[in-house]
């Protein structure tokens, strides 16, 4: 099993975009993903579970996920939390 | 059998969807009432519940990919992209193990189960006050509706109960319901909800059938077996018609059809003055799957397509390669004709979610087109890389919107460069050539013409903002909306000013906005000696009737007289004047 601190670095937090993004990533894999947040756990397949987070900008979160091809969706995964889940941002709100 | 008084008749006024006028009868849809009754279960069934609730996941399953290829071979790309969300939410590993764990704690039937389940993430996601969320939560109902449909046993869907021609109203139509529609059966339709660009009628339209959305509550007024008008060309819907209204539709409604059947036989028609002076007619597309119509309407390219769809229908920036394949489809259709793409138009009153803009006192002068592209190179190369891969696929040009001043013409210039350079070091092949226009809207550019001119292949007249700028007044103003008329004289010398100055440097000058599609404005436009009329592809085959039938010479004298007019007032009575003259044929 892997395990991995992660930071939510866009400005709206892991808020129903970002989640879905992450949750179409995350079915890609045959490990089980977990997210959790202050001992609070969620199933990173359930889009119902990860908005359920609300997990703000700047917020850390740690990424478990246990299986055959763990190291391949821990690499995606965190690629995509720090690529901001591709949401382009313009100039005025990352202010 | 007792016999009813008759129905009053109810006129209902909603949006023009999609065009046609239809007279039938209603079939109404109720898709939203779903039954679920709660029984408990004895110890040795729970495990065959758990096996029904797993095969009917499978079945929905099935149906929703099977209604994904359906919305990808009517509508294309975007309809695929519609059902997306929905395996996700169909498949979520938390609703299901909580469903099938209190199936088996509490012994009840699945659907009973899954609704419950599926009702407290419908009710939390409700509370959240985010457009895009709330598009999940019409996701999530359409997948309950549908999983708890197959776990009873697979009760009909209800527009299988659509036996013979009808008039479908409904509350409003999900996107599965849509796609399912049969043009064979389904005459048109009408919904209290949706709006122009609602998925429901932007199927429609593709479909091509007549509908009207919008009203707000006809499907509480309808029964299924009333009689009903739909005009879809003026966005009315008629209840229950007394035989005198029901008699001014039947007419309406021949009129229309034996207007769309003469207008037809224009298609293959040049658009040519009686002198045998050309000018180009093309269509604006605001959405690709609108190009079969365009063409069918007689239009030869298109002169505006404008991309917002592209990235107002996602809920992220379009992929550069899903962007470049839409435009390739379009520019192979109308090849060897143009497809003249105009690069994003955001900012002003249409943002996609997922850009966030900032407050604005003044939004349509503020940070919109060309000025938010310049400012966000990465999107701005992103779609131009898109452009320039889909040129080597038919006759493709560049339309550059907003454009106040020079400078913003070599910044865009100097990126298009860019651009192709990268696709150069990486062999890829593109149009070196391709044409790059401008919009004049903005009156800085148009009294500059000549020397923007210069710089540029083509110049394109967008008259829609240039009436708000040139008149600081805005259309959608009710108090000033009174200045902003349909000719305005100021307006008129300003468009013979750029096509002068175009033509002057040898550049081609078309017309892309509404004027261009206001048969009043026609004759004056072709004395003016555009070279292109963009317009919206139904109005295309009245304008192309109005060029052929009369000489350039004529036009000529006309637009020089209206020029010398000093009032809107004026030029609007002597242009209906010459029309109805001409034409015996009055103007709305």
């Amino acid at each position: 099993m892997l395990e991995k601190k992660v930071t939510i670095k866009n400005s709206q937090g892991l808020h129903a975009r970002p989640a879905t993004q992450f949750v179409k990533v995350a079915a890609k894999f045959q490990s089980q993903i977990f997210l959790s947040r202050d001992g609070r756990e969620a199933d990173g397949k359930s889009l119902m579970n990860v908005i359920a987070l609300a997990a703000p900008k700047g917020c850390e979160l740690i990424l478990k996920i246990d299986g055959v091809d763990e190291q391949k969706a821990m690499t995606s995964l965190v690629k995509l939390i720090n690529n901001k889940f591709n949401i382009i941002e313009t100039n005025d709100e990352k202010k | 059998m007792k016999r009813n008084s008759p129905k009053k008749m109810i006129k209902l006024e909603g949006i023009a969807a999609s065009p046609g006028i239809v007279i039938g009868q209603v079939f109404k849809l109720t898709g939203d009432v779903i039954k679920v009754e709660e029984r408990d279960l004895q110890p040795d069934e729970i495990s065959q519940e758990i096996k029904n609730f797993n095969k009917a996941l499978e079945t929905t399953k099935r149906q929703l990919f099977d209604l994904q290829s359906q919305a990808k071979t009517k509508i294309g790309k975007e309809g695929e992209q519609i059902f997306d969300a929905h395996q996700m939410l169909l498949e979520d590993p938390v609703i299901i193990k909580e469903t099938i764990d209190l199936i088996k704690k509490l012994a009840k039937n699945a659907d009973f189960v899954y609704y419950q389940v599926v009702q407290k993430f419908q009710k939390s996601l409700e509370k959240v006050d985010d457009e895009f969320f709330l598009g999940r939560v019409a996701d999530l109902k359409d997948v309950k509706r549908r999983l708890i449909r197959n776990i009873q046993g697979g009760k009909k869907m209800p527009l299988s109960g659509l036996t013979q021609k009808a008039i479908v109203v409904a509350n409003d139509l999900t996107p599965s319901e849509t796609v399912l529609l049969d043009k064979q059966k389904v005459m048109a339709f009408a919904t209290d909800r949706g709006g122009k660009n609602s998925h429901a009628a932007i199927m429609a339209r593709s479909m091509e059938i007549p509908s009207v959305v919008g009203t707000n509550d006809i499907s509480e007024l309808a029964s299924s077996g009333d009689t009903l008008i739909i005009d879809g060309i003026n966005g009315k819907a008629i209840l229950n018609p007394t035989p005198s209204s029901l008699n001014k539709y039947l007419k309406k409604r021949q009129e229309y059809d034996e207007e769309t059947k003469q207008l037809s036989k224009l298609k293959n028609l040049p658009s040519r003055s009686l002198d045998g002076k050309d000018i180009e007619l093309s269509a604006n597309l605001d959405f690709p799957d609108e190009v079969t119509s365009a063409i069918n309407y007689g239009a030869r390219g298109v002169g505006l397509f404008r991309t917002e769809y592209i990235y107002l229908t996602r809920e992220q920036l379009p992929a550069l390669e899903e962007e470049h394949r839409e435009y390739a489809r379009v520019a192979k259709k109308v090849a060897p004709h143009p497809l003249i793409i105009r690069t994003l138009d955001i900012g002003g009153d249409k943002n996609p979610c997922y850009i966030k803009f900032p407050e604005e006192e003044n939004p349509v002068l503020g940070w919109r087109g060309i000025r938010f592209c310049l400012e966000n190179p990465k999107i701005f190369k992103s779609q131009l890389n898109a452009i320039l891969q889909a040129s080597v696929s038919g006759n493709v040009k560049i339309l550059l919107p907003m454009i106040s001043c020079l400078e913003e013409v070599h910044q865009a210039k100097n990126i298009i460069d860019q651009v192709k350079g990268e696709l150069l070091s990486k062999k890829i092949e593109f149009n070196e050539n391709i044409e790059i226009g401008i919009m004049i809207e903005v009156p800085s550019a148009a009294i500059m013409a000549e020397h923007l001119a210069e710089e540029v292949d083509f110049l394109s007249i967008g008259t829609n903002d240039l009436i708000q700028y040139t008149l600081a007044a805005d259309r959608g103003n009710q108090h000033v909306a009174n200045l902003s008329k349909r000719l305005p004289p100021s307006v008129l010398r300003i468009i013979k000013n750029v096509v002068d100055a175009g033509h002057k440097k040898g550049v081609w000058v078309g017309m892309c906005g509404e004027m261009a599609s206001d048969p009043l404005a026609t004759l004056i436009l072709l004395g003016l000696d555009l070279d292109e009329l963009s317009v919206s592809p139904a109005a295309l085959p009245e304008i192309k009737k109005i060029i052929r039938s009369i000489s350039y010479t004529d036009a000529q004298k006309i637009s020089e007289k209206a020029l010398q007019m000093k009032s809107s007032e004026q030029i609007e009575i002597y242009m209906r004047n010459v029309f109805y003259t001409r034409f015996k044929k009055k103007i709305v």
